[in-house]
């Protein structure tokens, strides 16, 4: 059947399916105008890709707040042999510091704080903090040298995000939902959640998932853990959705006559856009009610149903990612270790480890992993200099993992120097990892472009980025 | 060979633009081809210069580069330029396949055609002042009302094609409304409107126009528009977005719109009012524009880092709102594509040395408001006049009762309490200013600057200066039109009065007149508007009367498709424009129509309802939201409290900008989420509930009369017989529902804080706020037409 006739058949049953139905003359036309209202986007890549596509779609796991690339996953045992003793001063000469830049003279080294292991047939080694994310080492590749330009977290995310510090710039689901639109047209291409617990919660930023110069409707939809999930998607109290459903064709049906009357394009939009807005009022109560989940995929995420915590997200990323949704980003704010480093990535590992690996596991078991990019990381990394018992902000070296969606797992690429302090070799930026991102959903990360201000604008920037070949598959 | 002859092609190439000459204009058709295609490696930016060849000065294409000659006047075929653009070698081409930058075939034939015609560069238009240019004779004499409508007129005969009959009085006074004060007439004013317009249609407009300009709204819609290009907002914006204090500034600009400050001294006060001769509270107030940037205290944060993203800010701003430039791409290297060099960007941001921002790195603070030094306690404008007179009764001794002197009393206290904290601008010794290498913050070796005007802008015959450029000399070089850049100026925001009652510019662009921005449709009506404009005194009522007192303006809006398919856009103006209404006027318009809103005048910023939890992940403090539970609920737009990373839902959803970076324009999306916003926020449920208790108390006996009613306050007019079937089948079977659920209707119409209908029947009042949810929800109700 083609899409077409499909939307023609929805639009029917949608019109008919409520108790009321609009003036004759207005219902005609509705259905004579099937495709002039369908309004799908369908991005302006639409089936033009510029490589054969791994990925369909993306899941940001964001651990906000800057984790500690020497608790997590890049192994310095030259560091647990430094402990407490200073740090060598050819580091850190000339070099910008945040917290720690007035403490600049008494600057010691702080070991690893937790023990590394080798997981999986790779044999990596990896934080004994996080057995779980270990579990799937087989699946992920790791890089363990990324670096950023930003050292506070809101311009870093902001750099990672949209690949620019200026403000105003599209985030990354912005552009793809821009290139690529989503496979639904009830639900948000682009949707962010959030969770906390583990260190001091960042403020993040709704510029994070903003559209910025693009069309507003490519921006991020942030679903609540509280109250309705998407704002003011449910209806008013004491209207049912039979009412609602005849408002809604009164109101198209109105429409409708208008848009006769004066002959505007705008107004068949609108009708379609309110027929949408009708859809999403169904399906997005729908898509965060997991009670229907069996109780075996709760254990799994240690999940509780309605508890907003990092783990019914993940699970929610999972229903997103059945649902056609192109790009999830969950946020975890607690990775800000100043202090206590130790103590709080246990703590922070009791809120993602589990769920972590569950999300790529369940993914795997239902065949969706192949074609769902998976990234794993912060804005920033930790130095490896003591900030009391704690880390301080650290933008020369940090570490991040994908699986999935033509991800080479098991691999590993790029290396810190002995202490962890800065990329030794092969470095990855921030714009080569969004030309990685982009090349496993099919984009030429050159030829995905925005004309703003004058200027054909893309996610990667103005200086050559580099897609990681080497940790693909 | 080519398969079509060149003209033939020259005619779909220039139809973007509307243009329909043989002839090629460089500024219009070539330039635009060059600069994107071109300088970003043979323009101004001498760094980034490939085979020593620079294209965007005459001077330089004559003089060719390591190729040889570029550019043979009449010769294309002996130019390198056209053998270069139509090689087959990927070696040769240009450009280079690489940049992803291919020509078109049109566009290749256009440069062919430009160089055999002589291939002659001119000024970029917007850097030459405007000048006014001789009135064009109209074609039908008792078309134009103005002489906009000559220039109008002229073109489309041009184009064959003729303008759009007068809309009926009903859709332009809802115009003159919504253009002018930002709100729907209500039902008296139309009525009064339609009876003069019958005695005497000419003075009923100039009438109607004059009343609109002089009410206070009149200020309230111009400032909306005004924080939007200085991007003014409640909160610092970056980490924690704490509040930040700076409401009396919005008041300020209210109070400038509604006294008619000449734009020049509204320039002044704002760059410069701590430079003036003993200033006014009110200057010192305006000076809070140097203070809208987006700050942060941070902890770690490296104060070099955040004073050269501030700076770059200020440049950003100021080039954005004053020159419509986009110097703030001069940071790391030369302009690609305008003549503004790094060393420009420096100076222009030297201008600002003068301001202490290092200072809240220490003292801000993580509570609400935040504090941002130096900033002084402030009663706006009215609330002063209004202090004098209390106090002037209060010693008069001529008070009748002594209740009377109670009141008054009470009232001086209240307003004494009212007074707020304002963000001002103090200036302090300037601290050097450097050229950051590449812009970066970390690299102090570059030279030092003083602040300086763009070179390419300095008229040649002004005296060197001896001392320091303040702001003072930046305000008045950029509203000089003699001296300084002025008529630039006067152009860049008549384009955008006009894109407030038209709804696009006469250029597109509103915030760039450069090299990638677009040459106007009709450049000698903008340049003689832009004249009027500093003749006048720059005076902003004058502009607006005179654009709305147009017959241009006073067109129809209906198109045919033939004339759709000409002219998408209405660049031409053979009709007027219709479009969604702005966010806030979204909002007001529904709030006037349920008789809400409450319409008074400044003060700290309004709080309505807001989803819960949506302030959630703010910290440093964590934030609650509570919304206002009196009269400030149902306040105008322009008072809603501006949280930059959490614009409330409503505003956001309709495309009001975070106002982090100066918005010029704003798109009109048109999306589910607006739909939802519209249908399920509470504040418009609350309107329909209180609408339709209007409607029940006021719309007469019958179901006709109410709809009737309806009809009339929310849309000038009454429904047609088609409409009023719709509506009452809706009716009906909302009844019919809420009858089987009373408890249901009880929730419904107990939305919102308005204090419930009295003696209303529930049921009753639930199905009408079934239909009036319908009504607000029309596209009518809320385009503007």
């Amino acid at each position: 059947m083609n899409e077409q006739l499909i939307n023609a058949i929805n639009r029917r049953t949608f019109l008919k399916g409520s108790s009321y139905s609009v003036g004759s003359a207005a219902l005609a036309y509705l259905l004579s105008h099937e495709t002039q209202a369908a309004s799908k986007w369908k991005g302006v890549l639409d089936e033009k890709l510029h490589f054969a596509p791994k990925a369909k779609r993306v899941i940001h796991l964001c651990m906000a707040g800057g984790p500690s690339h020497l608790e997590t996953l890049d192994h310095k045992p030259g560091l647990a042999r430094l402990n407490g003793k200073p740090m060598p001063e050819s580091f850190t000469k000339g070099q910008q510091l945040a917290q720690l830049q007035g403490s600049r003279n008494k600057l010691k080294c702080l070991g690893p704080q937790h023990e590394f292991k080798p997981y999986g047939e790779c044999g990596r080694l990896m934080s004994s903090a996080f057995p779980h994310i270990g579990s799937i080492a087989d699946d992920i590749a790791v890089i363990n040298s990324m670096s950023t330009e930003q050292i506070n977290h809101d311009p870093a995310h902001t750099f990672m995000n949209t690949g620019s510090v200026i403000p105003g710039r599209p985030s990354m689901g912005s552009w793809l939902l821009y290139g690529l639109g989503a496979d639904t047209d009830e639900l948000p291409g682009f949707v962010v959640m959030t969770s906390s617990g583990g260190g001091q919660d960042q403020p993040i930023a709704a510029r994070q998932w903003h559209s910025g110069f693009l069309p507003s409707r490519f921006q991020g939809v942030k679903f609540n853990s509280k109250g309705d999930p998407v704002h003011y998607v449910n209806n008013p109290a004491g209207v049912s959705r039979d009412n609602q459903g005849d408002l809604l064709n009164t109101i198209n049906g109105l429409n409708n006559l208008l848009g006769q009357r004066q002959n505007d394009p705008e107004i068949a939009t609108r009708i379609a856009q309110y027929e949408m807005a009708f859809k999403m009022q169904a399906s997005v109560p729908d898509l965060v009610d997991v009670s229907k989940e069996p109780k075996h995929v709760f254990d799994l995420y240690g999940a509780k149903p309605g508890d907003g915590s990092f783990a019914s997200n993940c699970l929610v990323a999972r229903r997103l990612a059945e649902r056609g949704v192109r790009f999830i980003q969950l946020y975890h704010r607690g990775w800000d270790h100043h202090g206590n480093v130790k103590g709080a990535i246990n703590t922070v590992a009791g809120h993602i480890d589990k769920a972590t690996a569950a999300l790529v596991k369940d993914l795997k078991e239902r065949g969706l992993l192949e074609d769902t990019l998976i990234i794993w990381g912060g804005e920033f990394g930790r130095t490896p200099m003591a900030q009391g018992s704690g880390r301080d902000h650290h933008i020369q070296a940090f570490s991040v993992w994908m699986a999935g969606a033509g991800i080479k797992g098991g691999a590993s690429w790029g290396e810190t120097d002995e202490l962890g302090y800065a990329v030794a070799k092969d470095h990855v930026s921030v714009h080569d990892l969004h030309a990685t991102m982009l090349k496993q959903l099919g984009i030429n990360h050159e030829r995905l472009t925005y004309r703003f201000q004058g200027l054909d604008f893309r996610l990667t920037g103005v200086e050559k980025a580099r897609v990681v070949e080497e940790v693909l598959a | 060979m080519f398969r079509n002859p060149p003209a033939l092609q020259l005619v779909t190439a220039v139809l973007s633009t509307g243009g329909l000459f043989a002839e090629v204009d460089f500024n219009r058709d070539i330039r635009p081809i060059l600069s994107d295609h071109c300088f970003a490696c043979h323009g101004p930016d001498e760094h980034e210069r490939k085979g020593k060849l620079r294209l965007d000065t005459a001077e330089g294409a004559l003089k060719g580069g390591d190729i040889g000659d570029a550019l043979l006047p009449e010769n294309p075929d002996e130019s390198e330029i056209i053998h270069r653009i139509f090689s087959a070698d990927l070696e040769e081409v240009m450009p280079p396949p690489d940049a992803n930058k291919n020509l078109s075939d049109e566009q290749k034939n256009l440069l062919r055609e430009w160089i055999k015609q002589g291939g002659e560069y001119a000024e970029p238009w917007s850097y030459r002042p405007p000048e006014t240019s001789p009135v064009p004779p109209a074609r039908i004499s008792d078309w134009p009302a103005t002489w906009i409508d000559n220039f109008i007129l002229d073109r489309l005969h041009r184009e064959g094609l003729e303008p759009a009959p007068d809309t009926d009085p009903v859709t332009l006074v809802r115009r003159l409304h919504f253009d002018l004060i930002g709100l729907p007439p209500s039902a008296e004013e139309v009525g009064r409107f339609l009876k003069e317009w019958k005695d005497n249609p000419t003075d009923c407009l100039e009438k109607t126009v004059e009343e609109l300009l002089s009410s206070p709204h009149f200020g309230e819609r111009m400032a909306m528009y005004w924080l939007d290009l200085v991007r003014y907002a409640d909160t610092c914006g970056y980490h924690g977005d704490q509040d930040h204090s700076i409401s009396p500034y919005r008041d300020y600009v209210i109070d400038a719109f509604n006294d008619n400050m000449p734009f020049d001294q509204f320039t002044r006060e704002q760059l410069a009012g701590d430079l003036l001769d003993s200033p006014t509270i009110d200057q010192k107030i305006a000076t809070g524009y140097n203070r809208l940037l987006q700050t942060s205290h941070e902890g770690g944060l490296q104060a070099k880092e955040y004073l050269a993203i501030y700076f770059a800010d200020r440049v950003r701003n100021l080039s954005n709102v004053w020159m419509g430039a986009t110097v703030g791409c001069a940071q790391c290297h030369d302009h690609k594509y305008d003549p503004y060099t790094a060393r420009d960007f420096y100076a222009l941001g030297a201008f600002f040395a003068d301001i202490d921002e290092a200072q809240h790195f220490r003292v801000g603070t993580n509570n609400l408001p935040t504090r941002r030094p130096p900033e002084i306690d402030v009663h706006s404008k009215r609330e002063r006049m209004r202090l004098a007179e209390l106090g002037t009764k209060l010693s008069s001794h001529t008070l009748a009762t002594s209740e009377e002197r109670k009141a008054l009393e009470a009232e001086l206290a209240a307003l004494k309490k009212r007074q707020r904290k304002t963000m001002i601008t103090v200036a302090t010794k300037p601290r050097t200013i450097r050229i950051l290498p590449r812009g970066d913050w970390l690299d102090e070796s570059g030279p030092a600057v003083e602040p300086a005007f763009p070179a390419f802008l300095e008229k040649p015959g002004n005296p060197v200066q001896s001392k320091r450029l303040t702001r003072l000399d930046l305000a008045n070089w950029l509203t000089d039109p003699a001296q300084g850049t002025g008529g630039l100026t006067a152009r860049v925001m008549v384009n955008r009065f006009w894109y407030l009652v038209f709804g696009s510019g006469i250029s597109k662009r509103l915030d760039d007149f450069g090299g990638q921005g677009e040459a106007p449709v009709h450049p000698k009506l903008l340049d003689n508007l832009a004249v009027e404009f500093y003749k006048s005194g720059w005076d902003i009522k004058h502009m607006m009367t005179l654009l709305v007192t147009s017959r241009t303006y006073r067109q129809s809006s209906l198109e045919t498709v033939d004339l759709r398919e000409r002219d998408p856009y209405n660049r031409l103006l053979a009709r007027q424009s219709r479009y969604r209404l702005p966010a806030e006027t979204i909002r007001d318009n529904a709030l006037a129509i349920s008789g809400l809103l409450r319409t008074s005048y400044g003060g700290a910023s309004a709080k309505p309802y807001q989803p819960l939890g949506y302030y959630k992940h703010l910290n440093f403090p964590g934030r609650k939201y509570s919304h206002h539970a009196d009269d400030r609920q149902w306040r105008r737009g322009i008072y809603v409290h501006w949280q930059r990373q959490f614009l409330h839902p409503m505003l956001r959803a309709f495309d009001a900008p975070t106002r982090e970076e100066c918005t010029a324009e704003r798109p009109r999306s048109n999306t589910p989420t607006a739909a939802m916003t519209l249908l399920n926020d509470p504040s418009f449920v609350e309107a329909a509930r209180v609408f339709a208790a209007r409607a029940l108390s006021e719309g007469g006996p019958s179901v006709d009369s109410r709809l009737a009613f309806s009809y009339q306050e929310a849309l000038s007019r009454t429904p047609d017989e088609e409409e009023i079937r719709i509506m009452k089948q809706l009716l009906s079977t909302a009844l019919r529902e809420f009858e089987s659920a009373p408890a249901a209707a009880k929730a419904l119409v107990s939305t919102g804080m308005a204090p419930a209908a009295g003696s209303l029947e529930i049921i009753q009042h639930a199905a009408w706020t079934t239909v009036a949810r319908a009504i607000l929800n029309l596209s009518e109700t809320y385009t503007r037409n």
